[in-house]
C-alpha cells in the first residue's frame, strides 16, 4: 500500500514539474514564436509577387486579407465574405452574406480592423456580436489582395491538399486575370529524395504562367525534363547572365503550353499537386467572380 | 554498474565501440527513414545530441530520488520536456535553424537510443560521465546518420549536401527507405571487420 502512494506522488510530482517547465517556457517564447511564424508568412507573399531584400516591395504596395466563412442559419447554407471596406477614412472589415446562387442578402458592419483580425478568435467575437445564435458560422479559408496603388496586383491563395502521404500546404499566387504568379510548398511530408522534389524551383516553376484556360486542361507527363527548360526554370539559383533575354523569351514561348513534367519516381505525388492547384484555381476563379459582381453591384466601398 | 572510463573513453565508446546504429542497432527506424541526404542526417543528429545530453544530465541529476518502480514514465517524461523545451525555444529564437531542423526535433520523443542511455548509464553514474556518454551516443549517432546520409545521398540522387556532384542519378533505389537497410547492414559489416582485425593484431602483439 505505501509503495503504491509514494509512486503515485511521485509520479505526479513529476508529471507536474515537466508541465511547470513546459508551460512557463512556452509563456515565455509564444509571442516571439507567432511573430515568426507571421514574419514567415508575409515573406513569402512577398516572395511570390517578386520582392525580396534585394529588390525591396515598394510603399504603395497593400495586402487585404478577405476571410471566407460558412453561415449555417437552420440548414439553410450562406457564405459570409469578411472584406475590409474604408469608411469614413477607417479601414473596418465588412461582412457580405451570400447565398448559394451567389445574390447579396445582407451586409453587416463589424467592429474590427484589419491589424485585429490576424487573429481568429478577434474574428469570431466581432461575427458573434452581428450574427446572433442559433446560427452557426465556421471558418473556411481566406486568401488575400494584394494592390499596387490602385490597381490590383495579385491574388495570394493558402490551401491545401492531399499528397501522395499527408497534405501538402502551399501559397498560390494569381495575377487579376487568374494566370498562375507564383507557387510555394509551405508544408509537406512526401518520401525525400522522391515526391520530396515538389518543393524543387525545377517542379514548382512549371506552374508559373499558366493561363486559366490552360490550367483547366493541365495534365502531368511522364517525360524527362528538357534540359534548356529546366536551366530556365532552376535560373534564379544559377550564375547570371546564363540566358539572353531573347532565350529567355523564346523558351517561356515555347514551353508556356506544356504539360507538368512529373518527377522521376514520384508520378502520384507530381500528380496531386497539379489537380490540387488546379482544383484551387478553379474554386477561387469562380467564388472571385461571384464577390466581385455583388461589390460592384452594390457599389460596396472595399479596399481593393 | 558504475563506469570508470574517463571522458575521452566515453566519447570514443560512443562513436565506435557502442555505436549506436551499427553497434546497438537501436533507433533503426529513425536512422533508416531520415538518412536519405547528408544533411538531413546531420540535422538529426544534432538534434539527438542536443536531447541525449540534455536528458542524461537531468536523471543524472536526480536519480536518487527517482522511484525504480516509475523510472522508465520519468525517462520518457524528461526526454519529452527537453524536446518540447528546445522545440519551442528554436522556433521563437532560432527561426532559420528551426526551418531546418524543426520536423526532426519532434521525432525524437520516441527515441530507443536516449531511453536506453538512459537506463543503463545515466541512473548509475555522476552528472559529468553521463555528460560525456550523451556527447559520446550523441556524436556517434550523427556519425552514423552522416556515414548513411553521404552513401544514400551520393548513390541514390548524385548530389552531396545538395551540390550535383555526379551529375546524374546512378541508382534511385538507394533514396528509398529499403536501401536504408542495406547501407545499415553493409555499415554493421564493415564495422564487424575492423574490430575483427583489430582484435588479430592486439592478438599478435600481445
Amino acid at each position: 500500500m505505501r509503495d503504491i502512494l509514494r509512486i503515485t506522488i511521485g509520479l505526479t510530482i513529476s508529471c507536474l514539474i515537466a508541465a511547470l517547465i513546459m508551460g512557463s517556457v512556452f509563456t515565455v517564447t509564444d509571442k516571439a514564436k507567432k511573430h515568426n511564424e507571421h514574419m514567415d508568412i508575409q515573406n513569402t507573399m512577398l516572395g511570390l509577387l517578386g520582392y525580396s531584400k534585394t529588390h525591396p516591395a515598394p510603399a504603395e504596395l497593400s495586402l487585404h486579407p478577405v476571410y471566407r466563412y460558412i453561415i449555417d442559419d437552420k440548414g439553410t447554407k450562406f457564405l459570409g465574405y469578411m472584406v475590409p471596406a474604408k469608411k469614413a477614412g477607417k479601414e473596418m472589415y465588412e461582412l457580405l452574406l451570400l447565398d448559394l446562387a451567389g445574390t447579396l442578402k445582407q451586409t453587416y458592419d463589424l467592429q474590427i480592423t484589419p491589424d485585429t483580425a490576424v487573429e481568429i478568435t478577434e474574428r469570431e467575437t466581432a461575427i458573434r456580436q452581428v450574427i446572433k445564435p442559433p446560427t452557426v458560422f465556421t471558418y473556411a479559408d481566406s486568401f488575400i489582395v494584394a494592390m499596387l496603388g490602385k490597381k490590383r496586383l495579385a491574388y495570394l491563395i493558402p490551401g491545401e491538399f492531399p499528397g501522395f502521404k499527408t497534405f501538402v500546404r502551399v501559397m498560390l499566387a494569381l495575377d487579376p486575370s487568374f494566370t498562375v504568379k507564383g507557387l510555394d510548398i509551405l508544408e509537406q511530408e512526401e518520401d525525400p529524395g522522391l515526391g520530396g522534389e515538389i518543393v524543387r524551383d525545377y517542379f514548382k516553376n512549371q506552374f508559373i504562367g499558366k493561363t486559366y484556360d490552360k490550367l483547366k486542361s493541365l495534365k502531368v507527363v511522364k517525360k524527362p525534363l528538357p534540359e534548356e527548360y529546366r536551366q530556365y526554370l532552376e535560373r534564379e539559383k544559377q550564375k547570371k547572365g546564363m540566358f539572353t533575354e531573347e532565350q529567355l523569351e523564346n523558351i517561356r514561348k515555347k514551353y508556356r503550353d506544356s504539360d507538368i513534367y512529373a518527377l522521376t519516381g514520384a508520378t502520384i505525388s507530381s500528380q496531386s499537386v497539379t489537380t490540387g492547384i488546379k482544383t484551387m484555381v478553379k474554386k477561387f476563379a469562380y467564388r472571385t467572380r461571384r464577390l466581385d459582381q455583388v461589390i460592384a453591384q452594390q457599389h460596396i466601398p472595399v479596399s481593393f | 554498474m558504475v563506469s570508470t572510463k574517463t571522458p575521452s573513453q566515453l566519447v570514443i565508446n560512443g562513436l565506435l565501440n557502442e555505436n549506436p546504429i551499427f553497434r546497438l542497432a537501436l533507433s533503426m527506424c529513425p536512422a533508416v527513414g531520415i538518412s536519405t541526404t547528408v544533411m538531413n542526417g546531420l540535422m538529426l543528429g544534432i538534434a539527438v545530441l542536443f536531447v541525449q545530453v540534455c536528458s542524461s544530465c537531468t536523471i543524472a541529476l536526480v536519480k536518487d530520488y527517482i522511484h525504480p518502480r516509475i523510472r522508465i514514465p520519468t525517462y520518457t517524461l524528461t526526454i519529452a520536456t527537453w524536446v518540447t523545451v528546445i522545440d519551442l525555444v528554436l522556433s521563437a529564437y532560432a527561426p532559420v535553424a528551426y526551418k531546418a531542423m524543426g520536423i526532426f526535433i519532434k521525432l525524437i520523443v520516441a527515441f530507443a537510443i536516449i531511453t536506453m542511455r538512459l537506463e543503463v548509464f545515466a541512473c548509475k553514474n555522476t552528472v559529468g560521465k553521463s555528460f560525456w556518454d550523451g556527447i559520446g551516443m550523441g556524436l556517434g549517432f550523427m556519425f552514423g546518420m552522416v556515414t548513411l546520409g553521404f552513401i544514400r545521398e551520393l548513390l541514390g540522387m548524385g548530389t552531396l549536401l545538395g551540390h550535383d556532384v555526379l551529375g546524374f542519378r546512378p541508382l534511385l533505389f538507394f533514396a528509398l527507405p529499403l536501401a536504408g537497410f542495406f547501407c545499415v547492414g553493409f555499415m554493421m559489416a564493415v564495422f564487424n571487420y575492423v574490430e575483427l582485425v583489430f582484435n588479430r593484431m592486439k592478438k599478435k602483439a600481445g
